[in-house]
């Protein structure tokens, strides 16, 4: 095996909010609970995925889930990754796949030999599992076969695939026609995982238990998107790199009441920043949109290097994993099931309709356009995240539709006769690129450069903007 | 390379000078050197930029600005119909596209490989014991250029080996190395959705097979700068002018540094 060594720590990032300063302490306590859990065998634990929306049936059937990106997340962000990708590559697996399942892999077959937790793994370590729940869905190919690669180390422990499909946007057809297809079939998925969690606990699902939890998390999507939504405010009270710490209770503990207090409490503090007219940065200069990409989450200090140089956040379409219901439009039910299929399917096809409504766009590049709109926008930062493949391939190709179908910015050029003349460009755009666990990809230095350069173009952007 | 531009009327002085990793004592050398040719007191500059890499290591500059604008600048004082500027520096490549006042509005940087910047040819040229100078032309009598595949600088070294051992001409490996960077370098600028007329500037343009094979690669003709290692500079100099006319005509104080240069110290 390679050498194992710790990196060095990175200093600590400023967050605009309380809230967002909570997080790290809430993220070890889960951390934590997990593992005391397993030593004390008071619940089963599951490892598995985000955005499945099926935390409400774990925590129906008191399963602790156990979420392997969050752990490779933790390790990014404690510079304490690169000890596990080097033991996945020591197993023969590439350095460009996925760096979560790479760190993932690493980890569990380093457990696995030692049958106790590595050396001095952050926040104590990933507790062994009962059992995995994968899920086949068209968000992210890593998220089966890295189970299935770790259960070479662990053959005991079984897994339980959910396929979660939705129809993709087609412009000339209406998703309509296909969806109560799709949805038999994810209500199907869903019946199956309960019977699985049934056989593997031992318990029987209470159905009661699960429409309240179903309930909560209705309220948690509501209330989160009313307080993203406050983000609007100038000058925005809280940027993107709080919201990649907010993402914790949004996407880890989801159906819990601790996510909707959470919540409400960060909503109370923004309204009180917004009221006090206090800002992300002191003096908000620009606003920009994170566009997209899975953060480096070694490298959040350089969301305060942008703040540095007045740039706020307002909004980032990363781990926003809510969308207003009321405005989804979904069948009622009385089955809580049968509801989270249709808030599934709800939520992918959010944006189909508007996108539809206009010539040359697509659902992703739609939700853009309307941000850009909605939160006064004036740049779009992206990362394109070598090992993510999901999030790297739609990137480009997003802000290259976006360039062409939309060119919100009035400009004076000098025309070719020499005279003014008023012209439309579209949003500047800013590329970084690095990974999001692999801090071999990274350069501050370059990076920074590469800031310093996109804050000129905006400067430049807005001194020619015409009136 | 460091290089310092004092602009008058037109170009008082330019100097281009080594680079490593004393910044601020380059810095310092080359100010004096093209104060000296300028016939100035270091008094009589009204302000200083700095840009480049190393533009934090300039201790008498009054600031700042990323290559990327003065690149941008400074082409656009030299090709006024200049939309896109690709420059092929040693330490990395960038693209970038600007608007009829030489203002940026995209760019795109490979820094993270030396495959995709200057540094590619120069390391092929010594693995081949040939002057940098000589092997763009070289290249050029090619009649079958090999195929260099490495993405790496390393492993192209070690195929540009191979290829000298099985007796393959030498201008037609250094032809696939000169198609190889072109190649890469030509993806990035794709990137941006290339805009007519381009210019290349930076080390790059010294070589005409990089040249010949960017050309190619592009599908459309390079504007080259008569000088153009000293583009950067030159629109670092002409930004400092914009911002010393601005503040003029407002009628508003110029904050600058003092007007001193450190003592050189030779080390060794």
């Amino acid at each position: 095996m390679t050498e194992e060594k710790k990196e060095k720590k990175p200093h600590k990032r400023m967050t605009a909010t309380r809230a967002a300063a909570s997080i790290g302490p809430m993220v070890k306590e889960f951390i934590a609970g997990t593992n005391r859990a397993r030593k004390e065998g008071t619940h089963k634990l599951a490892y598995t995925f985000i955005v499945c929306h099926h935390e409400e049936i774990l925590r129906a059937m008191d399963v602790l889930p156990v979420w392997t990106e969050n752990f490779a997340g933790v390790c990014g962000a404690k510079r304490d990754a690169e000890r596990f990708l080097q033991r996945a590559e020591s197993l023969g697996l590439s350095r460009s796949l996925c760096t979560y399942a790479l760190c993932g892999i690493g980890y569990d077959q380093w457990r696995e030999e030692l049958g106790e937790t590595p050396p001095d793994a952050p926040w104590g370590g990933q507790a062994r599992p009962d059992f995995m729940i994968e899920t086949g869905q068209i968000l992210c190919d890593p998220r089966s076969k890295w189970y299935q690669a770790s259960q070479q180390f662990m053959p005991d422990i079984p897994i339980y695939n959910i396929d979660l499909p939705y129809p993709l946007f087609q412009r000339d057809r209406d998703h309509r026609e296909v969806l109560g297809y799709y949805h038999r079939y994810i209500v199907k998925e869903l019946r199956g995982l309960i019977a699985f969690l049934e056989k593997q606990t031992g318990r029987k699902m209470n159905y009661d238990r699960l429409s309240e939890l179903v309930d909560l998390s209705d309220r948690i999507w509501n209330l989160v998107h009313e307080t993203y939504e406050l983000r609007r405010a100038k000058p925005s009270p809280m940027g993107t790199g709080d919201a990649m710490n907010t993402m914790v209770p949004m996407n880890f503990m989801m159906a819990t009441q601790e996510c909707y207090n959470f919540f409400s409490d960060l909503k109370k503090e923004l309204e009180e920043k917004i009221a006090r007219g206090e800002g992300e940065v002191e003096e908000e200069k620009y606003r920009l949109m994170w566009g997209g990409g899975l953060p480096a989450w070694y490298a959040l200090n350089d969301f305060n290097y942008f703040n540095g140089k007045g740039a706020s956040f307002p909004v980032e379409t990363t781990y926003r994993m809510v969308m207003p219901l009321d405005e989804m439009d979904l069948p009622r039910t009385n089955d809580p099931v049968e509801h989270l299929a249709w808030r599934w399917l709800g939520y992918w096809t959010f944006w189909y309709d508007k996108a539809r409504r206009r010539p040359g766009s697509e659902p992703d590049v739609e939700r853009l356009i309307n941000w850009v709109e909605d939160y006064d926008i004036d740049g779009i930062v992206v990362h394109q995240a070598f090992s993510c493949r999901t999030w790297h391939v739609g990137l480009i190709w997003q802000l290259n539709q976006l360039a062409k179908i939309y060119k919100p910015i009035p400009v004076l050029m000098i025309g070719t006769a020499g005279q003014k003349e008023k012209t439309n460009r579209e949003v500047p755009s800013l590329i970084l690129e690095s990974d999001i666990i692999d801090i071999t990809s990274y350069s501050e230095i370059d990076t920074r450069n590469k800031i310093d350069a996109f804050i000129e173009t905006l400067e430049s952007v807005r001194a020619n903007r015409a009136a | 390379m460091t290089k310092a531009v004092i602009l008058g009327e037109g170009i008082a002085a330019s100097v281009i000078g080594p680079t490593g990793a004393e910044q601020r004592r380059l810095a310092n050398k080359v100010m004096e050197e093209a104060l000296a040719r300028a016939g100035l007191a270091f008094e009589a500059i009204a302000y200083v930029v700095a840009t480049g890499y190393g533009r934090i290591n300039v201790p008498f500059a009054d600031r700042q600005i990323t290559e990327i604008t003065c690149h941008a600048r400074g082409i656009h004082f030299l090709f006024p119909e200049a939309r896109t500027v690709i420059d092929v520096g040693g330490q990395d490549s960038k693209a970038i596209r600007i608007d009829s006042r030489g203002r940026p509005h995209h760019f795109i940087m490979n820094d993270k490989c030396a495959a995709g910047s200057g540094r590619f040819i120069e390391i092929i040229a010594d693995t081949m014991n040939i002057p940098l100078d000589a092997v763009g032309d070289l290249s050029l009598q090619s009649t079958s250029p090999a195929t260099i595949s490495s993405v790496c600088t390393i492993w192209a070294q070690q195929e540009v080996a191979s290829g000298l051992a099985e007796g393959i001409p030498v201008p037609d490996l250094l032809a696939g190395v000169h198609h190889s960077l072109a190649d890469r370098i030509s993806r990035m600028a794709l990137r941006l959705r290339l805009e007519k007329p381009v210019v290349l500037t930076g080390g790059g343009c010294k070589n005409r097979g990089l040249i010949a094979a960017l050309e190619e690669y592009l599908g459309c003709e390079l504007l080259i700068p008569e000088n153009p290692l000293i583009t950067g500079a030159l629109g670092a100099a002409l930004m400092g002018r914009d911002i010393v006319e601005k503040a003029r005509q407002n009628n508003l104080p110029l904050e600058t540094r003092p007007r001193v240069l450190e003592a050189i110290h030779l080390l060794g």
